[in-house]
Formats: structure tokens, sequence, C-alpha cells
């Protein structure tokens, strides 16, 4: 009995350490990953350079060139999360913006935010202040008609429990349910695809926040 | 020749992307990274920025009261919220630092520009209205304090920025940088709608 105890904990501590492996082999080819993209960035630089001088051109890097953010396009990373290729503008403006993406991910937008301190919204809300709420840090969750109503109802459950964060019906989105943030799109299968709470995780209040510190509250509601 | 200037450009090409590298990390993850010192520009601008911040929380207060429009409010609302929050994000980098909230130096050192004039007493810092304007604005109504409170940010705004983006040449820290670079963009696109505020009420910034 004893040893059998004994085996299962050795078991567990070995399941344990293997866990902690995997985590530091990720995080190693993370590392790997990035002195990699270093290096080919060093070796196309160096290539590059050795073309324009032997070219002698003058011509400045136009590749390089800044772009307006309907130019950009979605790349898909390996996690599965798409990510806008340029920079996403940020005026405030009063009229109507079409976005290059449904639903859009940032650039201009309405001056008044929607609210998005855990609301959900059963009627379509307006793009232009919905991305005035990505813009300060909110996750915006959208579906349309093919998305079961079990996971609509899980997903609002879920949206009403997380400030910095927003619900709402989008009929002409390509699929049943996306998620949004600012820059950051991606689709889920249910309600229960743990790339959602992942998506949560990392964009509600992350990194990409244009505007961090920014409210959630006394702007638009329905 | 040609030799020599093939040299010149890898040994560019290099340089280059080194610097990208190094910002690229720096940008990335700050963990293991070491506090950085008292007179540094990352604790001078999380020292000046709070202050700084902390003017214009309390003059979208002030408007608040002021006045009823709800355009304003509500800008007076998004200001207050963001930069109280801001602020906090900065005050607590300095705690976590273990470095303190003001310096023996003046205001604005880490950007070179200690001994600058002020505008007046209680205008720290570039933008900065000072205590006799605060005052004066606690004191219109309606239409006139949207105007004196518009134009008032518009010029706290634009020292603001000037702040920002002295950090975001300067500064160290990936995560501070990062706020500082995301206040350059958001309170200039506030000052294009303060400058239209203003427009509709027949007015224009005052710098």
């Amino acid at each position: 009995m004893g040893s059998a105890k004994k085996t299962e904990s050795q078991s567990r501590k070995a399941r344990i350490e293997e866990m902690r492996r995997a985590e530091q082999t990720r995080e190693r080819r993370n590392r790997i990953l990035t002195i990699t993209a270093s290096v080919i960035v060093v070796a196309g630089l160096v290539a590059g350079g050795a073309f324009l001088i032997n070219s002698q051109s003058d011509d400045k890097d136009s590749a390089s060139g800044d772009s307006k953010s309907t130019s950009g396009k979605f790349v898909t990373g390996k996690d599965g999360v798409k990510t806008w290729s340029t920079k996403l503008t940020q005026n405030h403006v009063t009229k109507d913006v079409k976005y290059p993406m449904e639903p859009p991910v940032g650039g201009d937008h309405n001056q008044v935010w929607m609210n998005c301190n855990g609301d959900v919204y059963t009627k379509a809300i307006k793009n232009v202040n919905a991305v005035h709420s990505l813009e300060h840090g909110a996750v915006w969750v959208t579906y349309n008609s093919k998305a079961s109503e079990a996971d609509v109802k899980t997903l609002s459950e879920k949206v009403k429990k997380t400030p910095y964060t927003l619900m709402s019906p989008v009929e002409d989105q390509k699929d049943p349910i996306m998620l949004s943030a600012w820059g950051h799109q991606r689709t889920v299968t249910s309600a229960s695809d743990p790339a959602a709470a992942k998506f949560f995780e990392t964009y509600v209040q992350g990194k990409q926040t244009p505007e961090p510190g920014a409210a959630c509250t006394n702007g638009l509601s329905q | 020749m040609k030799f020599a200037g093939w040299i010149s450009g890898v040994a560019a090409a290099v340089v280059v992307a080194a610097g990208a590298i190094t910002y690229a990390v720096a940008d990335g993850d700050d963990s293991g990274m070491k506090a950085p010192a008292a007179d540094s520009a990352d604790a001078g601008f999380a020292r000046d920025m709070a202050v700084h911040h902390q003017q214009a929380v309390e003059m979208s207060y002030i408007v608040r009261d002021r006045t009823k429009n709800e355009e304003v409010r509500r800008l007076a609302y998004d200001i207050a919220q963001t930069q109280a929050n801001q602020r906090g994000m900065m005050l607590g980098w300095l705690d976590l630092w273990e470095l303190p909230k003001v310096s023996a130096e003046e205001p604005m050192a880490w950007m070179d520009m200690s001994g600058m004039p002020s505008a007046g007493d209680g205008s720290l810092m570039p933008g900065m209205a000072t205590t006799a304007q605060m005052e004066s604005l606690g004191k219109l109504d309606g239409k006139a304090a949207e105007i004196r409170y518009l134009q008032l940010m518009y010029a706290h705004h634009m020292g603001g920025v000037h702040m920002a983006k002295g950090c975001v040449e300067r500064c160290q820290v990936g995560v501070e940088r990062r706020l500082a670079q995301g206040m350059v963009q958001a309170q200039e696109s506030e000052m294009q709608l303060i400058t239209d505020l203003l427009k509709k009420r027949g007015a224009k910034p005052q710098t």
C-alpha cells in the first residue's frame, strides 16, 4: 500500500517535472524564434545594404514607408489570433467610418465610446463607438444568427462578469462567434473554446491597448 | 572605393539591426530588469508626468461642476479617468523601484529642461496652468467655463505630448515607453477634438 502511494506521488512529481520542462522548452523555443528572426533581419539588412550600395542607388527604402490603416491586412499567428499588419489610426471623427474588416479592430472612431464595463447589447451597435472601446482596452465579443443560443447565453454571462468587455450581434461577420481587441481578432468555435478564455486573458486591458487607463463607463449605452 | 562602400554599408546594417533587436527586446519584456536610477528619464518622467496628469484630472473635475454640456463633460470624464489611472501606474512604478516621488532636481531635469521659464505659480511644467488660471476656471459657468477649460487643456496636452515624446526618446523601460507613446497619440487626437469643440463655440486654442 505504502509503496503504491509512494509511486503515485513519485509519478505525480514526475508529471509536474514534465510540465515544467515543457514550459521551459516552450520559453526556450520562443527565445530561439526571436533570435532566429533577428538573425534573419540582420542577414536581410546586410543583403539589402549590399544590394543598395552595389546598385549605387540613393533611393529611400520604400518597403518601410508608412501606409494607411486601410491598406493593411490580417496576419494569422501560430496561436490562431489574427493581427492587423499596419498601424491603425486613432482620430476622433463625427462621420461614419468604413473599416477594412468586420467587425473592425481599430481605426478612426467616434468621440463617444460604447460602454464596455461588462455590457451586453442585444441589438447591433455602431462600429464607430465600439472601436473607441477597443482603444480603451476592451475585448468585443460578437456573434451572428449562426451562433447557438446556448453559446450566446454562456458568453453573455462571461461578459457580464468581466469589466472591459462588451458583446453585441454583428450579422455580416464571417464566423458565428468572433472576439476582437485593438489590432487583433479571432474566431472561436464555441463559448467553451479554450481560445476564448486565452483571448480574454491576453487582451482585456492588454499590451495592445492604445490608451491604457481610459474608462469603459459613462459612454454610450443602448 | 566600391569595396569600402560595401563594408560601411554592412557595418551600418549591423548597427541598425542591433538597435532594432535591442529595441524589440526592451519593448517586449521588462522581466529581470534592474530598477532605473533616481536621475534617469524613466524615474523623471514617472515623477513629473504624475504631477502633470494630476492637474488635468483636477481641471476636468472643475469643468464638470461648471457646465451641463454633455460633450465637454464627457471629454472631461475621459481625461479625468484616463489620466488618474495612468498617474497611478506611474506612481506604482516608482513604488516598485523604491524611488522617491520628489527629486532634489528641478522638474523636467530628466529632459534637460530644468530652469525653464514658468508661466506663473503652479505652472511647474510645460503646458501646466497657473494657480490663478485654475481659480478663475472655477468661477466661470456654462459656455465661458467650457471655452476656458478647452483652451487650458489644449495647452496642457501640448506640454504633455512634448514630455511624453521626451520619454519615448529617452526611457529604457518598455512598458513606460509604450505608455508614453500611447499618450502622444491619444493627446494629439484629443487636441484635434478640442480644436473642433472650440470652433463650435466660436473660439480657438490659445498657446
